[in-house]
């Protein structure tokens, strides 16, 4: 038996049960549709999470304290209770005279009571130097940033973000006004653009940067640094000055094994590469999930098949009688099923690009939010390439079944 | 009782055996073992037209089966055109009932929903025969059983005599030298039946082996010789004497 007559037999036995057939592929369309949903959703995540990432800077990277993994100071450190206190000063300077560098600036954290007159507000505060704001890209709206000056003598003046201005001042202009941080008073010189939320959902909008310098001295009683951002000259590698800020470091800390690193050093883009595993792996497990709805299509498909089988125990008794090998019969019926899931597959495909659509119309267009359309080809390829499998693995049995059958039953089988 | 015997028709045809059976069992095994066929042997010369009569469970069934390919023997020999049964596979048999078998059966078979041509189409889709060629061929089949212009209507929706013609045209689609046909009028009225007939003593008259299973004795005088059998043996093999159209040799 030609395979075009075989595809031709099995299309008019699908033809000629149209409900059925729909039905039959129903399983396999939703399973279809979904993994396409998931995996267009978890590519359109992975887009905005790196976008925002990418926004920071691609030229950036960051010194925190801690070991390498699997070291007694492996980050967190912390968490284990053991606070690493040699980010300090010293580095700074060091890594301020090394030629493949731009820009350096310390930073210290801490959390605290802000009030201005009867308003107050739980926040982040930031200690940094002036060169912070031209490497994170945090400009000014109103006033000024602080300046090298300001952090030499100790000026308590403050840059605040728009949520902490509304909170503390309301309509009021900020600038110029004196807020007290930890019962210290602070001048506010400057007013941050709206950033939005960042990465990881850090409101980039409620926070307090100050001098690092009265940050240690007046704030936190501390003389070291809980990280250090680094802005590389764009005409170096960036791996090249990462290896450069290690041997500084270590310089600087006497360490001479590489294992037993006191600080731990990561560029823009090994952070993009986690992030890019990260959303990767949940993209992967949302389409493992959806997957299964495929496998209960499959199913479906057996059962019918098995069923139509039965039913047309007759038909098989007259095509062998007429000729028909074990080979032919098993052919049409796998065919059958192939056809089911490969039709039902590109019915799915249509189906999920445009719910796909329909949520990137509502999102955007709709609900005014940063998304991204993406329809992966990888996730039509192995939606197609899955369901025809799907299709020749649960077919085999009902066609083999078929192919089984001995004329003479099926020829008296009313 | 006349057990296998062959001896009435070796004189008196010339033309080569198509089909030799010696000595044919064919039990079927259950609870108890049933005895269809207790060894019967015959040969059938080309261009024979053989009816095979016999009660309900005389074994006819089972021997058309064997004889048609669709089942195997349980001890015996069977030899179609030189072709030993026993030494054929499953697909060779199907091949050969492909390409030198016609069959017709009682309840038609034919797929409902597929049209007159589909149906007739249904044996040349295993052969080897082109696309091109099909269509004429099946034209051809389709008219021979003066059905052409229902060539494109869905078999079910034909009358019960149609159905009938329509599985002839498929029985000689491929112009098989031996067809088959198991009571092919006990599904009709007599007048679809007797137009049924004619055309198998038509096919005959152009040199197809016919082999005619059925209950009936008037449609059994079509034939030219009587297997009758009785409980798994042969009773009687005898020709059919023919005279005013009417059987002699029958009760």
């Amino acid at each position: 038996m030609k395979s075009s007559d075989a595809f031709k037999t099995a299309g008019k036995s699908l033809t000629q049960a149209p409900m059925r057939s729909f039905l039959t592929m129903l399983g396999i369309i939703i399973g279809i549709a979904s993994v396409i949903l998931l995996m267009s959703l978890g590519s359109s995540a992975q887009k905005l999470i790196l976008e925002q990432v990418q926004s920071v800077g691609s030229n950036l990277m960051f010194v925190i304290p801690g070991g390498p993994s699997g070291s007694r100071l492996a980050s967190p450190a912390s968490v284990q209770g053991i606070i690493i206190k040699t980010l300090t000063e010293k580095d700074i300077d060091s890594l301020r005279g090394e030629p493949s560098i731009d820009a350096v600036t310390p930073e210290v954290r801490g959390q605290a009571r802000m009030v201005f007159e009867n308003n107050d507000s739980e926040t982040t505060y930031q200690g940094v130097s002036s060169e912070f704001f031209a490497i994170r890209d945090f400009k000014v709206v109103k006033g000024t940033i602080f300046t090298k000056r300001d952090e030499e003598t100790f000026n308590k003046v403050v840059v605040i973000g728009q949520k902490l201005a509304d909170d503390l001042f309301g309509a009021r202009d900020p600038i110029g006004k004196t807020m007290r941080i930890k019962n210290t008073n602070f001048q506010v010189i400057g007013l941050l653009e709206k950033k939005g939320v960042g990465p990881f959902g850090i409101d980039q909008d409620d926070l307090a940067i100050i001098p690092v310098t009265i940050a240690q001295k007046q704030l936190l009683g501390i003389d070291y640094f809980a990280a250090i951002t680094i802005q590389a000259k764009d005409v170096y590698n960036i791996d090249y000055t990462k290896k450069r800020v290690e041997t500084i470091l270590r310089l600087n800390h006497r360490i001479t094994d590489k294992s037993k690193d006191d600080f731990q050093v990561s560029t823009q883009e090994d952070a993009l590469a986690i992030l890019g595993d990260i959303t990767g792996i949940l993209t992967a497990f949302l389409t493992a999930i959806a997957s299964i709805s495929l496998v209960v299509g499959g199913i479906g498909i057996m059962n019918i098949m098995l069923v139509s089988v039965i039913e047309r125990t007759r038909e098989i008794g007259l095509r062998k009688a007429l000729g028909a090998t074990n080979g032919d019969i098993m052919k049409q019926f796998l065919y059958e099923a192939v056809i089911l899931t490969f039709f039902g597959g590109v019915i799915g495909i249509l189906s999920g690009g445009a719910l796909v659509t329909i949520i990137y119309f509502i999102l955007v267009n709709l609900l005014s939010t940063g998304w991204f359309f993406s329809l992966p080809i990888t996730s039509i390829v192995i939606s197609v390439v899955v369901a025809t499998v799907t299709g020749v693995i649960f077919g085999i049995y009902p066609a083999r079944k078929a192919a089984k059958k001995n004329p003479i039953d099926a020829l008296r089988y009313e | 009782m006349i057990k296998s015997t062959t001896s009435v028709f070796v004189q008196t045809t010339m033309s080569e055996v198509i089909i030799r059976v010696k000595n044919l069992k064919k039990d079927y095994l259950g609870d108890v073992i049933t005895t269809a066929l207790g060894g019967v042997s015959f040969d059938i010369r080309k261009g024979e037209f053989v009816s095979v009569m016999g009660p309900s469970g005389s074994g006819k069934s089972t021997l058309l089966h064997i004889l048609s390919f669709l089942d195997r023997p349980s001890d015996g020999e069977y030899t179609f055109s030189g072709k030993s049964i026993q030494e054929l596979n499953d697909n060779q048999l199907a091949f050969v009932r492909n390409e030198e078998m016609g069959f017709v059966f009682q309840a038609f078979n034919l797929l409902a929903r597929s049209t007159v041509y589909e149906n007739v189409e249904l044996p040349l889709i295993y052969s080897k025969m082109s696309v091109s060629e099909r269509k004429e061929t099946v034209e051809k089949a389709v008219a021979s059983v003066g059905l052409s212009d229902k060539l494109l209507m869905p078999a079910g929706k034909l009358s019960g005599g149609q159905k009938q013609r329509v599985a002839i045209a498929r029985a000689l689609v491929n112009n098989p030298p031996v067809i088959f046909a198991d009571e092919p009028t006990g599904n009709l009225d007599s007048k679809s039946g007797m137009q049924v007939m004619q055309i198998l003593k038509d096919l005959h008259a152009k040199g197809h082996t016919i082999i005619l299973v059925t209950h009936e004795t008037y449609t059994a005088q079509f034939g030219d010789r009587l297997i009758l059998l009785k409980d798994g043996f042969i009773e009687k093999d005898e020709p059919i004497v023919k005279s005013d159209k009417k059987i002699t040799t029958l009760k």
